[in-house]
């Protein structure tokens, strides 16, 4: 990941649900009311480039408390991760976040939540195997890189065309790697047979 | 909630939209103004926050300016970050279409689509406004020059030639644009447009990536 790199930047932007530790007269803007303070206590989705270091840096006090706490976002609840956990493969991780991995990952750094890191390995590992699957079927003619827009091109039903909707941008390049390379191996052997 | 930093998300999106574009589309003039203005108003901010304290703030003693302040700082980062990605996306793009051999400028005059295939250059030109910055614009410009100092060192090879082996040493091309006179080792030949031609592939290669010739068959 590198500083340049868009959907870094993309994913820092996904919000987290957090609560202030203390009063901040400055920063009513924050909870759209711009002219008062922001109380202790008052929760607000902060993007995760603010929240991070909110959360980790010290206040300085002598109670060693933190500005603000933070919950786990909707993304990663109990219910998401319950789904996950039935089936992998049934969950459109697009309609929680578009960058679900990445607000994981960085979710993971935050928190002490032991279980999120085995459940989304097995969803990876499950969900990857699903999507080099159709991305192997490739019909040859479907256009570069837009192919699963296109469920005719790959031949596939409308069951993979909905679990194609659901992934995510990380799994999104996975499926266009694998497709394209699928793709270009079909192309070459070809050119092989007619030379 | 309209929050510091939105403006700078707005400027990443676009940078995202861009990376499967063939062409570049057009400079976010006003974003990045904004975005600019962001920061010096959070600078201000800043400035204004720390002055009473005459250079001896300690964060403990006032812990929620310690915490504006930090949101101020992260605030300028954060749409710091968002600019440079922006712009960096931007010149990824414009150095790829100079190697490509595509005339940026002319291009971007045209608002043309198809760096590859300059070929549609023609086709679409519209709007008379360039898409390129003029700072990115002089960028172009000395890249291109710093480019063919580069390959100024190797005489006997094109680095931006095709990867492609040719299979006809000879191909038929029709001219989009007129180019002018070109001279060949079998003399010269006037491009005007709408004629065609039977030449060598490796006369007329940069005519056809620049978009003046189209390849037929």
């Amino acid at each position: 990941m590198s500083y340049y790199d868009i959907d870094a930047i993309l994913t820092d932007a996904e919000k987290i649900p957090c609560t202030f530790q203390l009063d901040i007269p400055d920063l009513g803007y924050l909870d759209n009311t711009p002219n008062q303070p922001l109380k202790a206590g008052t929760k607000v989705s902060l993007p995760l480039w603010l929240a991070e270091m909110l959360v980790i840096a010290n206040t300085g006090g002598p109670d060693n408390k933190t500005f603000v706490t933070f919950d786990l976002p909707r993304a990663l609840g109990n219910d998401v991760v319950q789904a996950l956990k039935a089936d992998p493969r049934a969950v459109p991780l697009r309609d929680q976040s578009a960058h679900f991995y990445g607000l994981a990952t960085h979710m993971m750094d935050l928190s002490e939540e032991q279980e999120l890191g085995s459940v989304l390995r097995k969803t990876f590992v499950t969900r990857a195997a699903e999507i080099s699957l159709h991305a192997r079927k490739v019909g040859g003619v479907s256009a570069k890189g837009k192919g699963k827009e296109e469920g005719s091109n790959l031949g596939i039903g409308g069951a993979g065309e909905e679990f194609l909707r659901g992934l995510d941008e990380w799994e999104r390049k996975l499926f266009r790697k694998a497709h394209d390379g699928a793709k270009s191996g079909k192309e070459w052997m070809e050119s092989i047979k007619k030379n | 909630m309209p929050m510091y930093g939105d403006q700078g998300n707005k400027l990443v999106q676009h940078a995202k939209r861009m990376q499967n574009l063939a062409h570049l589309p057009p400079y976010q003039t006003e974003l990045v103004r904004a975005v600019t203005r962001e920061v010096r108003d959070l600078d201000k901010d800043v400035a204004s926050l720390l002055e009473p304290f005459q250079g001896s703030f300690d964060p403990s003693a006032d812990q929620s300016t310690a915490c504006t302040l930090l949101v101020n700082h992260l605030s300028m980062r954060r749409n710091k970050r968002c600019l440079l990605a922006y712009h960096r996306t931007r010149t990824d793009k414009l150095e790829e279409l100079v190697w490509n051999g595509s005339d940026v400028l002319d291009l971007a005059g045209q608002q043309a689509g198809g760096g590859a295939n300059g070929a549609t250059a023609a086709a679409d030109s519209g709007a008379s406004s360039s898409s390129l910055s003029p700072q990115e614009e002089d960028y172009v410009r000395q890249y291109g020059d710093l480019l063919a100092a580069y390959k100024g060192q190797w005489t006997d090879i094109d680095l931006t030639g095709s990867l492609e082996p040719p299979r006809d040493l000879f191909i038929d091309v029709r001219v989009l644009k007129d180019a002018g006179e070109i001279q060949t080792e079998y003399g010269a030949i006037n491009l005007t447009k709408n004629s065609q031609f039977y030449v060598r592939q490796g006369d007329v290669e940069r005519l056809i990536a620049q978009g003046y010739l189209q390849k037929l068959g």
